[in-house]
């Protein structure tokens, strides 16, 4: 079985615990974790024919792009960038942060998740606004960790990239 | 140079030499006839090549290097027919294939059935050490409360440590390379957890600064330790419950290390692909060392208790027997001693020792011998025909038996004579001296230091009275009225008198004598001594006695009053009456048997 590693990057709540529960059902207690400042989930799924575990590193807290440490992005084999769709200035963060994953662990393929989806009148991020990120990212999707729409496929489409890159 | 093949002659019947001039031809073969007889005989020789086996026997060994390193191509066409050859020879030659395999699998086959054999032994040691004892008890207890195994909850219990689970964790990814543990533990998300460890590792690296190798060497949760091993590429994380011993730490680093050096460029290439690190499983599982509490003495509880009871009752035992046998030899001692039992058999009946003889029914009940000696009353029984002791003690006893005699009576024996010394009543005297006969073992009774009490008595009244003196006036034959006080005096001494000599069976007289002083003629004195005699019998004849016989006398003067101790004052102890008892009957000291005192 093959590993890899991803990262939750996206300004505060953006939802990136959440698309990471989706997932999965988490198995360490929140306590713990404030302490350390990151969760560690395991997801099993078979893309392409072959076996994988994504070990999904999540930021925990009130972060911010200036709590990202190296060493949180060192190893990864790709990530998922999150920005939520009803607040603009989440579109910045994320793009600090892309930059930050670049110049730390290099091109390494993510995706680009415009969260809260279901929120649709509230919405107020447009396709041009993350067009930068667009470009680079090997998907962009509009997804909702509440409803789950689209956040299977999401890091999927990130597995399928990360085994051929 | 790249196109001369193509208008090189070493193809002469193309269509070149149609379109061209004789003249070039002609240059052609003028410039390079002799290289183009070259060319020609290395043709002609290709086409006729056989590679023959000295040539490839040649190449074969690089040919076959080049070409793996290059693609699987040459390992995909030899499979087949390796594994179809090795399966034929297989089949041909089993011998051979099993000989060579043997020492190789043998090995490993004996170590693990070995490690799986010790695995077992030791947790069915440890049950078995645990099973019987208090401790087992308790923890069976809990076993059965929270629902685990016994062996699980011994486990817990006895163990000083055990590394439960080992982590190969790739240092930059943080990605799980291989993971082991200890049976019985079950373990989920694995791959988190490494990563969890890592993110641990980092998250103290960053918080306090410290550089890339350096970092949390244990970590402590709950119960459990986490050792974490630095590596430059890989981690060595093992979680230990109970306390590990510091050497396990050397151990466990010598391991990463030698992980480092087989492995360098695995973890160096780490894709997120671990199947190469399966391999390490060996050396991994090596980790999983444990040490279990050693029992103090090695034996259970139960059986402590047990040897500890077996001790105490075989101590009671000897000590029974010996107190029994104390106690026996106390009875034989005890009966053999006592007076007026004679043991003539000892037999076992019925589970118990009847003793048969004799006893004198006045001996000791030998069911009390028995409770004296503390020798258990049903452990013995007594078959004793009656017969009469002779013995001193026995003689005595029987005496004292037929005698009954008071306290202040002591009874001795000498031979066949009885001493009785001290003092008793007239009667039980006169009793002592009809039944004295009666005993068997006795002649003769000796009531030398036996004092009669009546007589005693007797003698006393008679003393008393004797002291008494009634006096008169001179010339006077009657009695003066102030005398009359002695006159009841003598009464009383007279009627207990009277009562004691009935007792006595004596029948004494009691002489009252009159007596008168010096003064006067000798007839004069002796009527007057009459009258004075006669003038108090008369008065003491008041009571009628029973066996006292009164008799008046007078004595005239008497002749122990000194004469001339001074006129009629000095004589008036002579102007008397005093009385006398007379004994008429034997003396009774002197009945049966009876000496003189010495
Ligand atoms: N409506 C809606 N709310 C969301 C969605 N995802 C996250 N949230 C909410 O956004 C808040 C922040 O989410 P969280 O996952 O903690 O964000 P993080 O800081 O990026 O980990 C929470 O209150 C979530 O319930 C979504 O898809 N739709
Ligand atoms: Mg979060």
């Amino acid at each position: 079985m093959i590993q890899k590693k991803i990262c939750m990057l996206g300004g505060f709540a953006v939802g990136k615990t959440s698309l990471v529960k989706r997932l999965i059902s988490g198995m360490f207690s929140e306590k713990y974790l404030t302490t350390v400042g990151v969760k560690i989930d395991q997801k099993s799924l078979s893309v392409c024919g072959q076996d994988l575990l994504l070990v999904l590193w999540d930021l925990y807290g009130d972060d911010d792009f200036q709590k990202v440490r190296a060493s949180y992005l060192q190893g990864a084999s790709g990530y998922i960038l999150v920005i939520d769709g009803t607040r603009k200035e989440t579109v910045e963060v994320a793009g600090k942060l892309h930059e930050l994953a670049r110049k730390t662990i290099g091109p390494v393929p993510f995706v680009l998740l415009l969260n809260k989806h279901d929120l649709v009148n509230e919405w107020v991020v447009e396709s041009p606004m993350v067009s930068d990120l667009s470009d680079q990212a090997c998907l962009v999707s509009m997804v909702s960790a509440k409803t789950g729409e689209g956040v299977e496929a999401a890091f999927s489409a990130l597995s399928e990239a990360m085994l051929k890159s | 140079m790249e196109r001369t093949p193509r208008s090189s002659p070493i193809r002469p019947s193309t269509g070149y030499d149609r379109g061209e001039s004789e003249d070039f031809s002609a240059l052609r073969r003028l410039l390079l006839s002799p290289e183009q007889i070259q060319l020609n005989r290395l043709r002609q020789r290709m086409d006729t090549l056989v590679i023959g086996p000295q040539e490839v026997s040649r190449v074969l060994p690089d040919a076959i290097r080049l070409r793996a390193q290059q693609d699987n191509r040459l390992l995909a066409s030899l499979l087949p027919i390796t594994q179809e050859a090795l399966a034929l020879s297989i089949k041909q030659s089993p011998q051979l294939i099993s000989d060579s395999i043997a020492p190789i699998l043998g090995s490993a086959i004996r170590k693990a059935i070995s490690r799986a054999m010790r695995e077992m032994f030791q947790s069915l040691n440890q049950t078995l050490e645990y099973s019987m004892s208090w401790q087992g008890l308790q923890w069976r207890w809990e076993a059965w409360k929270t629902g685990r195994p016994f062996v699980e909850v011994v486990v817990l219990h006895t163990l000083r440590f055990r590394v439960e689970q080992v982590f190969l964790i790739h240092k930059k990814t943080g990605l799980l390379l291989n993971h082991v543990m200890a049976e019985g533990i079950s373990s989920q998300g694995e791959a988190a957890i490494s990563g969890m460890l890592t993110a641990i590792q980092d998250f103290v690296r960053d918080s306090f600064q410290q550089g890339q190798d350096e970092g949390l060497e244990s970590l402590r949760i709950g119960d459990l330790t986490v050792w974490i091993e630095q590596g430059s590429s890989a981690i060595l994380a093992s979680v230990i419950r109970g306390t590990p011993p510091v050497k396990l730490r050397d151990f466990l680093q010598s391991t990463l290390e030698s992980l480092h050096v087989q492995y360098s460029d695995s973890l160096k290439d780490f894709q997120g692909d671990a199947a190469v690190f399966l391999e390490t499983r060996p050396h991994l599982e090596d980790c999983l060392q444990a040490q279990f509490v050693k029992k103090r003495k090695g034996l259970p509880v139960v059986l402590w208790v047990c040897s500890g009871l077996l001790l105490a009752l075989l101590g009671w035992w000897a000590y029974q027997a010996t107190l029994s046998h104390q106690q026996w030899t106390e009875l034989l001692k005890r009966i053999a001693a006592e007076p007026g039992i004679v043991v003539t058999t000892i037999q076992e009946e019925g589970g118990r020792t009847v003793f048969h003889g004799l006893r004198d029914p006045l001996a000791v009940d030998p069911e009390q011998l028995l409770e004296e000696v503390g020798y258990p009353p049903h452990a013995a029984g007594f078959h004793f025909e009656p017969f009469i002791a002779l013995t001193p003690e026995m003689v005595r006893k029987r005496a004292i038996t037929v005698l009954q005699p008071p306290g202040s009576v002591e009874v001795s024996i000498e031979g066949s004579r009885i001493i009785l010394t001290g003092e008793s009543s007239h009667g039980w005297i006169a009793r002592v001296t009809r039944s004295a006969s009666a005993i068997p073992g006795v002649s003769e009774i000796s009531l030398e230091r036996l004092i009669d009490t009546d007589v005693k008595q007797f003698e006393a009244l008679q003393v008393e009275l004797e002291g008494q003196a009634i006096f008169f006036f001179p010339g006077q034959g009657r009695m003066p009225d102030r005398e009359l006080v002695k006159i009841q005096q003598v009464k009383f001494i007279l009627q207990e008198l009277d009562e004691k000599a009935i007792q006595l069976g004596r029948k004494p007289s009691i002489e009252v004598m009159g007596y008168s002083s010096p003064v006067g003629t000798q007839p004069i004195n002796v009527s007057l001594s009459e009258r004075r005699a006669n003038n108090v019998l008369e008065m003491l004849n008041e009571i009628t006695f029973q066996v006292l016989k009164l008799s008046a006398a007078g004595k005239g003067v008497d002749p122990d009053v000194p004469s001339g101790s001074g006129g009629e004052q000095g004589y008036s102890a002579s102007r008397r009456v005093s009385f006398k008892v007379v004994e008429s009957g034997f003396p009774l000291r002197r009945e049966v048997g009876a000496r003189s005192e010495p």
